[in-house]
């Protein structure tokens, strides 16, 4: 397996981490209810869920990224040959890469800020702060992801002909 | 028009927050400054991000002032927290706006970093609204489900033997409606808003309006911005934020409340008010959240028990003006 | 022009531009957004803004509800709910002329049921019904034309994606949503086998009719669907009787249907991973553009877009419903160009604030309801008209002998049906308003 494969696997693995996370936001939602109707609810429920669906839906865009999954319209450029459709496949991953970049960096900052004024939640005190750390992991696999798109795409516009496999 | 400032805050255009707070305490600014400023106000959260925000917002620059509930974040203002504990507040808005003011130097300024604040403010405390069940005593609570406002209030909740739960304010009417909550902490105002009149029977507050702990609020400017307006903007400003200002948003909160148990009353909902002996019995039963409060804070070095001393002893001198 | 209007027009313009080079939506909508934000307003601002944004957008309370309710329908198209439907519906229906396409309606509609996404309701009832259709002879237009269309009850029934995405962004509530989109559905149920019968009397080859079945077969046919109508009722019945709000509602539905598909055809480990990575792909595709939507959305109000737009509208001297219908005549338009979810999250931030300013003589909270639910219509309608039309091309794709034009030719009765269906709904709000009034108690 060549480092596209083992990027891609370990992209792939991020992604199943973050839906193992909502599936535990869905057992501490269910929980909840089920204990919810004898009069507790589980304390800290609603914070839980905001946190793991943070962390576990960020854990999915550098997927969605690399599987061409974020939605384009495609109706004015469905009939371009591969090199010029691949300049805008290009385009976009430049578009991705930057945000990725920006967003990564920026929300690191956040996370040092998030620990040096003490955010936490509500009832279970939780620093919030530990809920970016992945989250900027995640941003920066956006980057890598992008990268892949951007090398994949330069294939294609440097040699229109060869199939590219992935 | 020299310097144009943005006010950013999470409710609508149209609460009595804006129309009868924010828009006159800016409206007098802009004058007092002979038009040298002018307070762009953006209501629900316009330019973006979530309520919790706010504050890193205004300290970051990214607006120029905010209006916000301390308790959205939990962890920032743990000594201004203080006066959220039960029987801090009691029924007197004033007194506990000028007793927050009064200590502000000395004890609770080190908490908000990177921001000028212009001042702090409660609102008329948190009450008790129930569905179906009249409340006279704290055994008439066990075992209800009662919505909390903020983490103390998940405290008083638990003392009183009900259950916390946790849910953003626009949920309440649903949440009455069907039975999800038997009730909630929260201060008449937010009445009219949701149109709880018609999904409660009873409103509980203490004797003399007595109420069980309240939420503070806080109206802050970026800390750069501040430094850089001119002194006569500045005292624009301080002017209109002074001991006086406190006072009359003390009234404005005061009538917005009673404004809201009259829509109740209306509507042939019950409004108790507890004796002074059932008030006690209140009392009694939540002291220990101050003594939980004052043991937590300790362990991040802050003095709990001095500062529930000196707030009780302002609010009780600031009561008897 | 008032120079608000014209920063807006600008930023929908690039907006467009962006779109139709191939960049991603959410994309779109992330550089107009920063871009705008920063020639507005300075680059600390926009960067300050971002050290918390992700977070604060990503872990809003009522989204959460998204990721499970996508979760629950992957899940539910391989735990053989589908056969169990057909089957059902089948054993109803089967042998009335055209009754094999109405069997198809009804099972789409119980799918729709318990999964909230139109595309994954054509995928799977698409699987199992189209053998079926063939095999009774039915015309590939019909065939086809009739799973394109019973897809979209997958968003017309509740649960729905794009209603969650609709009240969160105008912030209706979700469950008043789900109580208007329920009667409205089965309407549009009705309509489509009404369709169905119209359909095979005009053209007597299309649908021929299915074999007769006895009476044990029916019954034990009939009761497939128990499962699956209990699900919809301790979920859907739930929110509307107030068990719990939406996000524990979805969880329930998610252990729900893998308990279901455990017990019903034993749900694999790698079905798991394939529903988990199908929801990666859906949710944060959604996520991201609803990312977007903010950034856009902070661009346009430091702008003073929406005010302007919205008195623009209203200054206009044309009546309210005028201006509903055009904007609904805007949907339909752009339908033929996206699918209902990227155009729900791109044009309602535009939409409702000039909505929302319309005086149509009903409560706001009304109004609210009402325009989403007939949005939703319109949006939907984007996925069965040419030329982009997803659910077409996912059946079409199922039905490798029959010509994609014959495909479009099938829907387009569907089409019709569901026009008169929109007109309904315009001309009486209380079809789309009864039940939330009720639920709200
Ligand atoms: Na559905
Ligand atoms: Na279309």
């Amino acid at each position: 397996m060549g480092l596209r494969g083992l990027t891609y696997r370990l992209i792939e693995t991020w992604a199943l981490l973050g839906g193992i996370v909502i599936l535990l936001v869905v057992a501490v939602q269910t929980i909840s209810v089920v204990t919810g109707a004898f009069g507790r609810p589980l304390p800290g429920d609603f914070e839980l869920t905001e946190l793991g669906v943070a962390v576990g839906v960020f854990a999915f865009l550098p997927y969605c990224q690399l599987t061409d999954a974020n939605v384009t319209a495609d109706i004015f450029t469905s009939g371009l040959n591969r090199r010029n459709r691949a300049i805008l496949v290009f385009f976009a991953a430049v578009i991705a890469l930057i945000f990725a970049v920006v967003m990564a960096w920026r929300t690191w900052i956040g996370t040092q800020d998030q620990f040096a004024y003490d955010y936490q939640t509500a009832i279970l005190q939780i620093p919030i702060g530990y809920a970016f750390i992945p989250i900027v992991i995640s941003l920066v696999l956006v980057a890598v992801a992008a990268v892949m798109t951007l090398l994949e795409s330069f294939d294609e516009i440097a040699h229109p002909s060869r199939n590219v496999s992935h | 028009q020299e310097f144009t400032l943005k006010l950013h805050h999470f409710l609508g255009p149209k609460s009595p927050a804006q129309t009868q707070m924010l828009e006159p305490w800016a409206k007098s600014i802009e004058e007092a400054s002979g038009g040298k400023v002018k307070i762009e106000i953006y209501p629900s959260m316009s330019l973006g991000g979530a309520p919790p925000e706010l504050i890193s917002q205004v300290r970051d620059g990214v607006v120029d002032l905010i209006w916000t509930v301390n308790g959205y974040t939990p962890g920032l203002f743990p000594r201004t927290e203080a006066f959220e504990l039960p029987f801090i507040h009691t029924n007197d808005i004033k007194a506990t706006n000028l007793a927050i003011r009064a200590m502000f130097d000395e004890h609770l300024a080190e908490e908000y970093k990177g921001v000028k604040v212009m001042f702090l403010h409660s609102h008329a405390g948190q009450a008790i609204q129930m569905v179906k069940d009249e409340v006279r005593k704290p055994a008439d609570l066990a075992g209800k489900k009662m919505r909390i406002p903020t983490r103390t209030g998940a405290w008083v909740i638990e003392a009183l033997g009900a259950a916390p739960a946790a849910m953003p304010v626009p949920d309440i009417p649903q949440a009455f409606s069907k039975g999800v909550v038997d009730g909630a902490l929260i201060p008449w105002e937010i009445i009219p808003a949701l149109k709880l009149q018609d999904q409660t029977e009873y409103q509980i507050e203490g004797h003399e309006m007595t109420r069980f702990g309240t939420t503070i609020f806080q109206v802050a400017m970026n800390l750069d911005k501040w430094n850089s307006l001119p002194e006569d903007v500045q005292k624009a400003f301080l002017d209109n934020s002074n001991e006086e200002w406190l006072a009359k948003a003390a009234d404005i909160w005061r009538k917005i409340d009673d404004g809201g148990i009259k829509v109740a009353t209306d509507a042939g909902n019950t409004h108790i008010q507890l004796t002074p002996e059932e008030t006690e019995v209140f009392k009694t039963i939540l002291e220990p959240v101050v003594d939980r409060w004052v043991t937590e804070v300790e362990g991040k070095g802050i003095d709990g028990a001095t500062l529930v001393a000196k707030a009780r002893e302002l609010v009780a001198a600031n009561q008897a003006k | 022009m008032d120079q608000s209007l014209f920063l807006g027009l600008v930023g929908l313009l690039a907006l467009v531009l962006l779109i139709g080079i191939r960049v991603p939506i959410a994309y779109a909508m992330i550089v107009v957004g920063a871009v705008g934000t920063i020639a507005l307003n300075g680059h600390a601002v926009f960067l300050n803004q971002l050290k918390t944004l992700g977070f604060s957008q990503f872990s809003k309370y009522d989204m959460s509800v998204i990721p499970m309710f996508v979760l629950m329908g992957y899940i539910a198209t391989r735990a053989g709910l589908s056969q169990d439907l057909f089957r059902a519906a089948n054993a109803w229906f089967g042998r009335m002329r055209g009754g094999v396409a109405m069997s198809a309606i009804a099972a789409c509609a119980g799918f729709g049921a318990v999964c909230g996404s139109s595309l994954a309701t054509a995928t799977t009832m698409g699987q199992v019904a189209l053998p079926e259709l063939r095999r009774y002879r039915y015309s590939g237009a019909l065939a086809t034309g009739t799973l394109a269309a019973g897809g979209l009850l997958g968003i017309l029934i509740p649960p729905s994606v794009v209603l969650v995405v609709y009240a969160i962004i105008v912030e209706a509530n979700v469950v008043s949503m789900f109580a208007a989109a329920l009667i409205p559905g089965l309407i549009a149920v009705a309509i489509f086998i009404l369709v169905i019968a119209i359909y095979v009397r005009l053209v007597p080859d299309a649908g021929p009719a299915g074999d007769s079945i006895s009476r044990a077969e029916w019954l034990s046919a009939t009761f497939g669907v128990v499962p699956v109508l209990g699900i919809f009722i301790i979920v859907i019945g739930g929110i509307y009787v107030g068990l719990y709000n939406p996000t524990p509602a979805a969880a329930v539905g998610v252990a729900l249907v893998a308990l279901y598909g455990s017990l019903r055809r034993g749900v694999r480990l790698s079905d798991y991973r394939w529903a988990l990575l199908e929801t990666a792909k859906t949710s944060g595709m959604i996520y991201l553009i609803l990312f977007g939507a903010e950034l856009l959305k902070i661009f346009m109000s430091r702008g003073g877009v929406p005010q302007a737009a919205a008195e623009m509208m209203v200054n206009s001297g044309l009546s309210p419903m005028v201006i509903l219908v055009l904007l609904l005549l805007a949907l339909i338009l752009l339908g033929c160009l996206m699918d209902s979810m990227s155009m729900i999250l791109l044009v309602m931030p535009f939409f409702w604030p000039v909505v929302s300013e319309l005086d149509f003589g009903m409560d706001p909270e009304d109004v609210k309801i009402w325009f989403g639910i007939l949005s939703l219509i319109v949006v939907e309608l984007g996925l069965i008209t040419p030329p982009v039309g997803m659910n077409v091309f996912v059946i079409n794709s199922l039905a490798k002998d029959v010509p994609m034009w014959q495909t479009f030719k099938g829907v387009f009765p569907f089409f019709l049906g569901e026009l008169v269906r929109l007109a309904l709904l315009v001309a009486f709000p209380a079809i789309s308003l009864w039940l939330p009034h009720i639920v709200a108690g």
